[in-house]
């Protein structure tokens, strides 16, 4: 094998006890038997035992694949074609974000309190159980909620008004069918929720997900609401903070590109003081912004509510209108505002700025 | 270190390394570097056999000095110049991606760099017909979106198809995977990478901050050595294989609140040339964005140029055709 003993996924103390004794390439070690190993490198049995299993897994041709296969972008291609989105039931927004929350990749919400990023996470987790043939995915929801903002009541009523959209629109018989199947107790019992209170329930949750998504593969999203709350309050160490969230954001992106899943996060708001101005900025800090891989801002601006597509690899930045209405998330009657010229541009609410929509430019 | 083992070299055999071991001297280094009388009257091993050895090893294993003539014809026989497909952004590059050497890209969220790579990997999987390898360590690659650039180019599509064959990606999350494959890629991956598909010219790693932040800092004493491993191997590649390496990494705030490449300042000796993408001030609806050049060895640094991320998708847009504002302006 070509790896070098310092690139093995070993303790640090045991990989520099391997180098003094003269181990450079892991061909080295692989014809070597634990005793042998112990008596030349001065490790403890156990530690043998366990590098040598190591590698031996790291042989195996499964595990070698997975960091070394490539797909074209060809193949990559036609497996984005074949994976759905999850709708939010507001086509603007679904528009924005090319047809939905998309699966395999990490979306991170902002807002300020009471925008509706808890709504947008109920509705979704509702949606992403659509059956295939009204052009959903048909899979079950994981909810982490660390904030206690999940209410039931609230979920059935959405699955309710969910299900009579899904009634008006059933046209033939598979569609029929399927509308059989889809009842709200239905919809219920295929999300799955989960309460952490703090963030090292958090972290073991995220550790434990594979185990689960392996034991329950029809889970296609997995939404926690909210990442910033245990985060933000008695964390003395902000760099340790900063380590954890990075180290969390590579196992959630990990987690959405192996079982092929849609993970929603939620963030809250901060203000940041620059130049004698105030600025609503999402919390959490700048290195935060690059973990999640898409990200949405949802504002204030006087008594509309606004989405804005801030961060996306593959839609242009875009902001929309959307409501909360009884049946939960939905497009705003109101007309599309004609985009104003930049210098009317306000921060009276000290919110983000406007971003009108670019095909309004003229 | 090489171990001194049986075989490497005639004379050497199991007693005679037993021999050496009793007295400490396990690798080559330590042999060459010790005093070979000394070790004759230890050992009770013969002095000739003994310089005879070090003979053969020291012939082995040094390396040699090569002339500068002879560096600068190599250089100018091998290096190839990449276009980003942007002009604006092949300004400030001195004309381009220069293989055999790593560039970086850094920026906030939302500031273009993954634009960045989905451009220069079309523009060398379609233009130059190379095979461009993409390392996604956030998930950030979108088939779409490469597609997108692609029908901007030419509307054939099995031109685009032929294109999109040519960008081979690989989705790795922790560093050691990183590192697997990109030893993987060193020790035979390349050579299967450009059978059937071209020469690979190019390596993206979009981005390398994402693994390797979180191990740097605090009681970590591995972080370190991980991240000189990962540039290890990327400057390794670059130059053996004479290929174009462009990673990505985030920023961080300073203490006065001004923006700093991520990866602190062991990492930024690493890329040769340093590009800051960032949104325009003054109209943070627009696509427009800038970017600073802040460490070249060929340019004079804090020059600026302007490019719009809507270039690449022309079609789209009907008003705004894809305008590039070619200032040049040093920064004071």
């Amino acid at each position: 094998m070509h790896r070098t003993v310092p690139s093995l996924p070993l303790a640090p103390s045991v990989k520099v006890k391997l180098i003094n004794a003269g181990f450079q390439v892991a061909s080295d070690l692989t014809d070597m038997r634990p005793l042998q190993l112990c008596k030349e490198a001065g490790i403890s049995q156990e530690e043998a035992v366990e590098v040598l299993q190591m590698l031996r897994d790291d042989g195996q041709p499964h595990q070698q694949r997975a960091a070394t296969e490539s797909l074209t972008a060809l193949d990559l291609l036609h497996q984005e074609q074949a994976q759905g989105s999850i709708v939010t039931f507001c086509s603007a927004l679904d528009d924005t974000l090319g047809g939905g929350v998309s699966v395999g990749k990490t979306t991170e919400i902002c807002g300020a309190p009471g925008v509706g990023k808890t709504q947008l996470c109920m509705q979704l987790a509702v949606d992403v159980q659509i059956p295939v043939c009204f052009g959903g995915l048909g899979g079950k929801a994981l909810y982490i909620d660390t904030e206690g903002s999940f209410l039931v009541q609230r979920v059935a009523d959405m699955a309710n008004a969910a299900v009579q959209h899904c009634t008006l629109l059933a046209e033939d018989t598979e569609q029929r069918q399927a509308l059989e199947e889809l009842t709200v107790e239905k919809i219920l019992s295929n999300l799955f929720l989960v309460r952490c209170h703090d963030y090292v329930e958090l972290l073991a949750e995220v550790y434990l997900l594979p185990d689960f998504l392996s034991e329950h593969p029809e889970v296609r999203l997995v939404v926690i609401d909210s990442i910033a709350f245990p985060f933000r309050h008695d964390f003395e160490d902000l760099s340790q903070r900063t380590r954890l969230l990075n180290g969390l954001a590579q196992q959630l992106i990990q987690l959405a590109t192996q079982h092929s899943i849609a993970v929603v996060l939620t963030n809250q708001m901060t203000t940041r003081v620059s130049n004698g101005q105030s600025k609503l900025v999402p919390a959490l800090g700048e290195s935060w912004g690059h973990a999640a891989t898409q990200r949405l801002i949802l504002h204030w601006e006087g008594l509309r509510r606004l989405a804005s597509l801030y961060k996306s690899p593959s839609q242009m930045e875009a902001t929309i209108q959307y409501q909360i209405t009884v049946q939960g998330f939905r497009d705003s009657p109101d007309e599309p505002r004609p985009v104003p010229d930049v210098s009317a541009v306000s921060s009276q609410s000290g919110n983000h700025s406007k971003r009108p929509r670019m095909e309004d430019l003229s | 270190m090489v171990i001194l083992r049986e075989g490497i070299c005639p004379g050497i055999n199991e007693e005679f390394i037993k021999a050496l071991q009793s007295e400490d001297i396990k690798t080559v280094e330590d042999f060459v570097s010790c005093n070979l009388e000394e070790l004759a009257q230890k050992c009770s091993l013969s002095y000739k056999a003994l310089v005879a050895v070090r003979r053969v090893l020291l012939a082995q294993y040094t390396a040699f000095p090569v002339s500068g003539g002879d560096l600068y014809e190599e250089l100018l026989s091998s290096t190839a110049i990449l276009s980003t497909g942007n002009p604006s952004l092949d300004k400030l590059l001195d004309s381009g991606l220069y293989t055999g050497e790593i560039t970086e890209l850094t920026g906030s969220p939302g500031s273009g760099k993954t634009q960045v790579c989905f451009s220069v990997a079309v523009n060398i999987s379609h233009q130059l017909k190379k095979t461009v390898l993409y390392i996604d360590t956030k998930g950030g690659m979108c088939a779409n979106r490469l597609l997108q650039m692609l029908q901007t180019k030419t509307p054939n599509m099995e031109e685009q198809m032929e294109a999109l064959q040519k960008i081979k990606v690989f989705r790795v999350f922790d560093v050691f995977s990183l590192l697997a494959c990109l030893q993987h890629l060193r020790s035979n991956g390349l050579q299967k990478a450009s059978v059937g598909g071209g020469s690979v010219k190019a390596l993206i790693v979009d981005s390398v901050s994402a693994v390797l932040s979180s191990l740097l800092g605090g009681k970590q004493n591995e972080g370190m050595s991980l991240l000189m491993q990962v540039s290890g191997e990327l400057k390794m590649i670059a130059k053996d294989f004479n290929i174009a390496v462009l990673v990505t990494n985030h920023v961080t705030r300073d203490g006065n609140g001004h923006l700093k490449a991520g990866l602190g300042q062991s990492w930024s000796h690493v890329p040769r040339t340093r590009v800051l993408l960032q949104r325009v001030e003054e109209a943070e609806t627009s696509s427009i964005r800038t970017a600073t050049l802040t460490k070249s060895s060929r340019q004079a640094c804090h020059l600026v140029e302007e490019f719009d991320l809507c270039h690449w998708s022309e079609e789209r847009r009907t008003s705004i055709s894809g305008k590039r504002k070619l200032e040049e302006r040093s920064k004071p």
